[in-house]
């Protein structure tokens, strides 16, 4: 079982400036799951329960020179400690970025087994090592035991089913005020009402027996199916537009935890362009994309992804 | 009267319909009077305004008044006064999820609504709608009475810097417990003293700190004793603005000792694109919300003198 790889430049910014910090309010452990072409971070994924992340990357979109090998069709996957990982990174650059030219490739990173202090036995570490002009820097970040071929398989199965797309996305409207909104709901009550209409409308709602608390947002961009606003419903209240909706087949509503909702917008600190909501097929989740353009275009970046699964909340009710 | 969005059964004209752009001030004038987690307000509408009233265990009270010229509109269509009770918590964070930090909003206030609720809604926007409909309760009691009356002709007052009268607040927890306010008319000084864990006195000085009394007025010397917890009540939750803005707050000893502590918390427009305004220090006076305090006294042994043991 063999990893090494050098981090681009392109690469370190995305990890340190943006997807790191994000993906650390998803929760400090995560799994990292490399594969022949692809690396990704992977929250929660087989958990029960809880808020799953998904980044995936390309590896040319972080790595130069990317060698992987293992007798799990060169398939590796390990925990990780996020923040521990954030930490050796930027500790690291700080003598990287003065000593470019001794790094002709890029950062190094390579996944490696030692023999910690005061132990017998060696244990595995994802490890950077820069050169400098009078020293070499290594960060060791002490990593899990290599994931069995099982749960590997499971893992890869998971980030599968994760490409069941909602039929319809709304995007969602500027990300600022959503989180605003959100932040406010959650103090006022656990579970939230989740609406997407096919005609762009995206409704928020916590009620109990002392408040009802909404945001609607109307007119978004809808990707996927569409369908045609009805116009007799416009002089109704929201809850009544809802509620047609979703009996027309139009909408689909779920109801999931706030504070999922909440913690999934904090990948707003990934700085994503655009961000497109969407109901599983069945109800079976609620997806969040954060989508990214290539710097300076209007164009999606395909070569890195980001998404959240937020569990549906059983109401009682079928 | 204009009546915008008729939503399905309406029966008839509400009492109150008002319109405000300066969330952010309502609701830092509203957390200044909450004291803690779950607290229930009395609400009453007048055509003059709003007034949020709280109150504990009839020791302390607490009043917001939002005068009319707060709001951007106010239509007020209901004979005599209407009254409702509502969860203030819940009301101050509902009014927090409508404020979007650097956007305008504008939040239009409705009362009753089809089952009595007080109905929120952001109006600002076609597209994107917040919304709440808050639940209200009748009230259960009539507050007791806080007939504030001056103690005597000249009134036992003054006026402090905001921020040092929280900071002398702040500083007397240690002792806890009971804390006596005395106002004396030579050297014009008030004194705050605590005995409990330990003896703490804070002595402001007229003369020594011109800064720090704004104003005095004593003609005679008088001291009450108040419960801490209800003391750091008055000063624990003043918005940053307040203090910021560098106000005054006016503490008053009526009849009977009872206290009254004034604040004044600003409900500017945020961000007013306005070069002359350096801070919202300088202000019209119709941008400021009123927030008064009234404190009971610890019932005292009959010696006006020397109050010994006091364990209330």
């Amino acid at each position: 079982m063999k990893f090494k790889a050098f981090l681009t430049d392109n690469g370190i910014n995305l990890l340190e400036k943006r997807i790191l910090p994000a993906l650390d309010k998803m929760g400090r452990i995560c799994h990292l799951y490399l594969t022949r072409d692809h690396a990704f971070f992977l929250h929660n994924l087989l958990a029960a329960d809880g808020v799953q992340s998904v980044a995936q990357f390309k590896k040319e979109s972080l790595f130069n020179d990317y060698r992987i090998s293992s007798n799990n069709d060169d398939r590796i996957a390990f925990s990780v400690d996020l923040s521990l990982l954030h930490r050796a990174l930027r500790s690291i650059l700080a003598i990287y970025a003065d000593s470019r030219d001794f790094n002709p490739n890029g950062l190094l990173i390579k996944l490696v087994k030692k023999l910690p202090p005061n132990s017998t036995q060696a244990t595995p570490f994802l490890t950077f090592e820069a050169k400098g002009y009078k020293s070499a820097v290594v960060q060791d970040v002490p990593v899990s035991k290599p994931l069995s071929r099982a749960d590997v398989q499971e893992l890869q199965l998971a980030v599968e089913s994760c490409e069941q797309l909602p039929a319809t996305l709304v995007m969602a409207p500027d990300l600022n005020s959503l989180q605003n909104c959100v932040d406010g709901m959650k103090h006022v009550g656990d579970v939230m009402g989740v609406s997407v209409s096919k005609y762009g409308d995206l409704h928020l709602q916590i009620s109990t027996s002392l408040i009802t608390l909404g945001a609607e947002f109307r007119k978004l961009k809808v990707l996927g199916e569409r369908a045609d606003r009805v116009t007799e419903d416009e002089g109704l209240s929201v809850q009544s537009r809802v509620e047609r909706g979703v009996q027309r087949g139009d909408a689909m509503s779920v109801q999931v935890s706030v504070k999922h909702y909440f913690k999934c917008l904090q990948c707003s600190l990934a700085k994503p362009d655009c961000v497109f909501v969407g109901i599983a097929p069945q109800g079976a989740c609620l997806m969040v994309f954060f989508q990214f353009f290539v710097p300076g275009t209007r164009v999606t970046d395909k070569s890195f992804s980001l998404h959240c699964r937020l569990p549906v909340l059983d109401t009682g009710s079928t | 009267m204009s009546s915008s969005a008729a939503v399905e059964t309406e029966t008839e004209a509400p009492d109150l319909v008002c319109e405000l752009d300066s969330i952010r001030g309502i609701v830092d004038a509203l957390s200044s009077v909450r004291w803690k987690r779950l607290q229930d307000a009395l609400v009453e509408l007048s055509e003059h305004g709003i007034v949020i009233i709280v109150e504990e265990t009839g020791c302390l009270q607490a009043k917001v008044y939002l005068q009319r010229e707060l709001f951007i509109k106010y239509e007020y269509m209901a004979h005599g006064r209407p009254r409702f009770g509502v969860s203030l918590g819940l009301f101050i964070d509902s009014l927090n999820t409508f404020s979007v930090p650097g956007r305008s909003n504008i939040l239009e206030l409705r009362y009753p609504g089809p089952d009595m609720q007080l109905m929120l809604r952001s109006v600002d926007s076609p597209d994107a709608c917040i919304y709440a409909e808050i639940r209200t309760r009748i009230p259960e009691t009539i507050s007791w009475d806080y007939n504030f009356e001056p103690a005597g002709s000249t009134p036992l007052s003054f006026t402090v810097k905001s921020a040092a009268l929280k900071e002398a607040i702040d500083d007397l927890e240690w002792p806890g417990s009971s804390i006596q306010i005395k106002l004396q008319p030579s050297p014009p000084s008030v004194i705050f003293r605590g005995e409990g864990h330990g003896d703490l006195q804070i002595d402001f000085n007229y003369y020594a700190n011109t800064d720090l009394l704004i104003a005095f007025s004593c003609d005679r010397q008088v001291s009450h004793r108040y419960k801490y917890k209800f003391l750091r009540a008055t000063t624990s939750n003043i918005p940053g603005s307040v203090l910021r803005d560098n106000r005054g707050s006016k503490v008053t000893i009526g009849r009977g000792g009872m206290l009254k502590i004034q604040h004044l918390v600003s409900v500017a427009k945020p961000s007013v694109p306005h070069p002359h305004v350096d801070s919202a220090g300088y202000q019209q006076p119709s941008r400021i919300a009123y927030i008064e305090f009234f404190v009971k006294p610890e019932v005292e042994q009959e010696e006006e003198e020397d109050n010994v043991n006091e364990d209330a």
